[in-house]
C-alpha cells in the first residue's frame, strides 16, 4: 500500500550547508499493517513521516500510495504529533472536528462520530472544555481522536506518547491497539522506546543516523491481542535485543570513529 | 476584583502621603499642589475641563482606531511574506526613530491647524508596537499546527484565517493595550504643539498663568484616560475572546 523506493531527502541549511536526512530508504507497508520506526534522534524518522504525508517532497526516489506517487497532502492520511498541538481557542469537540471542517468533509454525522470517539477515549463529558483545562495525556487523546475521526487509511504517529509519563504511556498504547483493531488502517508509529515498538508493531524498522538509513526490518511474531504480559516471552526479548544491538552498535561505532 | 484591592490601597496611601507632604512641608501651590487643591481646581472649572477632556478623548480614539486599521493588515502582509517583511520593516523602524514632537509642527503646516495632524501624530506613536506584536502573534502558531493545516490541504488564506489569526489574538491584545496607552501620549504631544482645545492645551495654558493645580488636574485626568482605555481593551478581550485572557501571556510588545 505504501511503497517507499530508494528515497533520499536532503535539506539545504540556511548557512549554505546541507543535511542528508535520509539516504536510499526503501520500505513497504501493507494495508492494515502496524509498523514501528525506531532510531536515535536526528536519523530522519519525522522526515520519513512527512514524506509519506506529502508534506515534503523527496530529493531522490519516490513515495507511492496504492501505486500513485505522493505529490502533496492526501485526505486519506492523518498525522499525530509528539505535542498535542490543539487549537487553544477551540473546545475539545471543535478541536476533534477541525480537520474535517478544514477539508469540508464535515457532515451532519461528524459531530456524533466525534462524541463517540471521545467517549471511547475516556473523554465523555469533556467535549466543551478548552485544551488548557486538560492534562497532557488527555490532550494527546484528543489529538488522536482528531486523527481517527478522519477515518484515515494511513495513520502517521510521530512519537505520540513521547511527552507522557510512563503509566499514561502504557495505558494509551493499549488503547491505541484497541482502536486500531477496530478500524482498517495502516499505522506508521515513530518511537524512541524499543519495548513500545515491540509491544505494538507487526514490524519494527530500525534506522541509523547521518544519513538516515534502514538498518533492519524486524518482524514481531507475537500473537494479538498484545498485552504487557508478553514482555517476558522469549520472542519479545529476542526482538528487543536485536533492535537494541543495532542501535548501540551504531552508537559504539560512531563513538570509536 | 481581589487583585484590585492592593492597587487601590497603594493609590490611597500614595495620595495621602502627597497630601501630608504638601501640608507638612508647606510646599508652595505653584510648585506642587496638594491632591485636595487639585480636586478643587478641577471642580471649580469642570465644564471647561470636561470640554478639553472630550477633545483629547476624540483625538485619542481616532488615532487609536487608525492605528488598528493600519497595523492589522500591515502585520498580515509582513507575516505572509519574508520579502514584504524585508521591504517594510526598515521603513517602520524609520517612522519610529523620527521624534513625533519634531514631526507635529511640520504636519500642522502641511495639513493646517485642524484635527488631522493630531490624529496622525497619535497614530504614529501608537501603531508600531501593535504591528510588532501582531506580526509576532501571526508567526507564533506552532509549526505542527501549520503542518496539520497543510495535511488537510488548507490553502494560504485558510491557514491565515483559521489558524494564524486566532493564534495571534492574545498577542494582538497585548499590542492593543500598549497602543491604547501610547495613544494618550501621542494625543497630548500633538496638542502641545498645535491645538486650541484638549488636555495638552489646557496644561500649557494653565502653566503659562501659573495655574499649577489645574495643570496637575489635567495630568491626573490623562492618567485616568489611559487606565480606562487600557481596561476597556482588557474587557473587550475577556468578552470577545474568553479563551485568550487566561492563556499564556505573551510578553508585551518587544
Ligand atoms: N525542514 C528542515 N530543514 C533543515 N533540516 C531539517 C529539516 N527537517 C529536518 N532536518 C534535519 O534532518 C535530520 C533528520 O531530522 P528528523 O527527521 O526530524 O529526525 P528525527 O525525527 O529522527 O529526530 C536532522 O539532522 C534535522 O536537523
Ligand atoms: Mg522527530
Amino acid at each position: 500500500m505504501i511503497a517507499i523506493e530508494g528515497v533520499g531527502k536532503r535539506f539545504s541549511g540556511r548557512d549554505g550547508g546541507a543535511v542528508q536526512a535520509l539516504e536510499d530508504v526503501s520500505l513497504t507497508v501493507a494495508p492494515g499493517e502496524f509498523v514501528a520506526v525506531v532510531g536515535a534522534s536526528g536519523c530522519g524518522k519525522s522526515t520519513l513521516l512527512r514524506l509519506i504525508a506529502g508534506l515534503v517532497a523527496p530529493s531522490a526516489g519516490r513515495v507511492a500510495i496504492d501505486g500513485a506517487q505522493v505529490t502533496g497532502a492526501r485526505t486519506d492520511t492523518a498525522m499525530v504529533f509528539q505535542a498535542p498541538t490543539l487549537l487553544p481557542w477551540a473546545d475539545v469537540l471543535k478541536n476533534v472536528t477541525f480537520p474535517m471542517r478544514l477539508m469540508r468533509r464535515a457532515g451532519p454525522g461528524t459531530e456524533d462520530a466525534a462524541r463517540a470517539l471521545l467517549a471511547r477515549a475516556g473523554l465523555a463529558g469533556f467535549e466543551g472544555r478548552l485544551p488548557r483545562e486538560l492534562s497532557g495525556g488527555m490532550q494527546q487523546r484528543v489529538a488522536i481522536c482528531r486523527a481517527l475521526l478522519q477515518q484515515p487509511r494511513i495513520l502517521l504517529m510521530d512519537e505520540p506518547f513521547g511527552a507522557l509519563d510512563a503509566l499514561t504511556r502504557e495505558e494509551m498504547s493499549l488503547e491505541l491497539l484497541r482502536l486500531w483493531t477496530e478500524s482498517p488502517m495502516a499505522v506508521v508509529f515513530v518511537t524512541h522506546s524499543i519495548s513500545e515498538a515491540v509491544l505494538l508493531a507487526d514490524r519494527v524498522i530500525v534506522m541509523s543516523p547521518r544519513p538516515g538509513r534502514v538498518v533492519d526490518d524486524v518482524a514481531i511474531p507475537l500473537p494479538r491481542p498484545r498485552s504487557f504480559d508478553q514482555e517476558g516471552l522469549p520472542a519479545f526479548q529476542a526482538a528487543a535485543r536485536r533492535i537494541r544491538d543495532h542501535i548501540f552498535r551504531g552508537q559504539a561505532a560512531r563513538a570509536a570513529a | 476584583m481581589a487583585r484590585a484591592l492592593p492597587a487601590t490601597i497603594a493609590l490611597i496611601v500614595f495620595f495621602a502621603l502627597w497630601e501630608a507632604a504638601c501640608r507638612g512641608f508647606a510646599i508652595p501651590e505653584f510648585l506642587l499642589p496638594a491632591p485636595s487643591v487639585i480636586a478643587r481646581a478641577i471642580a471649580a472649572a469642570w465644564p471647561m475641563v470636561l470640554n478639553h477632556t472630550l477633545a483629547t478623548l476624540g483625538t485619542v480614539l481616532l488615532g487609536f482606531a487608525a492605528s488598528i486599521a493600519v497595523s492589522l493588515p500591515l502585520a498580515m502582509a509582513i507575516a505572509s511574506s519574508t520579502t514584504i517583511a524585508a521591504a517594510l520593516y526598515p521603513l517602520l523602524v524609520v517612522t519610529q526613530s523620527i521624534p513625533k514632537v519634531a514631526l507635529a509642527p511640520i504636519l500642522i503646516v502641511a495639513l493646517g491647524a485642524n484635527e488631522a495632524p493630531r490624529i496622525i501624530v497619535t497614530f504614529l506613536v501608537a501603531f508600531f508596537p501593535l504591528v510588532v506584536a501582531s506580526v509576532a502573534g501571526l508567526l507564533a502558531a506552532p509549526p505542527e499546527l501549520i503542518e496539520l493545516g497543510r495535511s488537510c490541504r488548507a490553502g494560504r488564506l485558510q491557514e491565515l484565517l483559521r489558524i494564524r489569526l486566532p493564534f495571534a489574538v492574545p498577542f494582538v491584545f497585548g499590542g492593543l493595550k500598549v497602543a491604547a496607552a501610547l495613544s494618550v501620549v501621542g494625543a497630548v504631544v500633538a496638542e502641545f504643539v498645535g491645538a486650541d482645545a484638549g488636555l495638552g492645551y489646557l496644561i500649557q495654558t494653565s502653566m503659562a498663568f501659573f495655574r499649577t493645580p489645574l495643570a496637575f488636574g489635567a495630568v491626573v485626568i490623562l492618567a485616568i484616560l489611559g487606565i480606562l482605555l487600557f481596561q476597556a481593551v482588557a474587557l473587550a478581550e475577556r468578552l470577545l475572546f474568553p479563551w485568550s485572557s487566561g492563556a499564556e501571556r505573551p510578553a508585551l510588545a518587544a
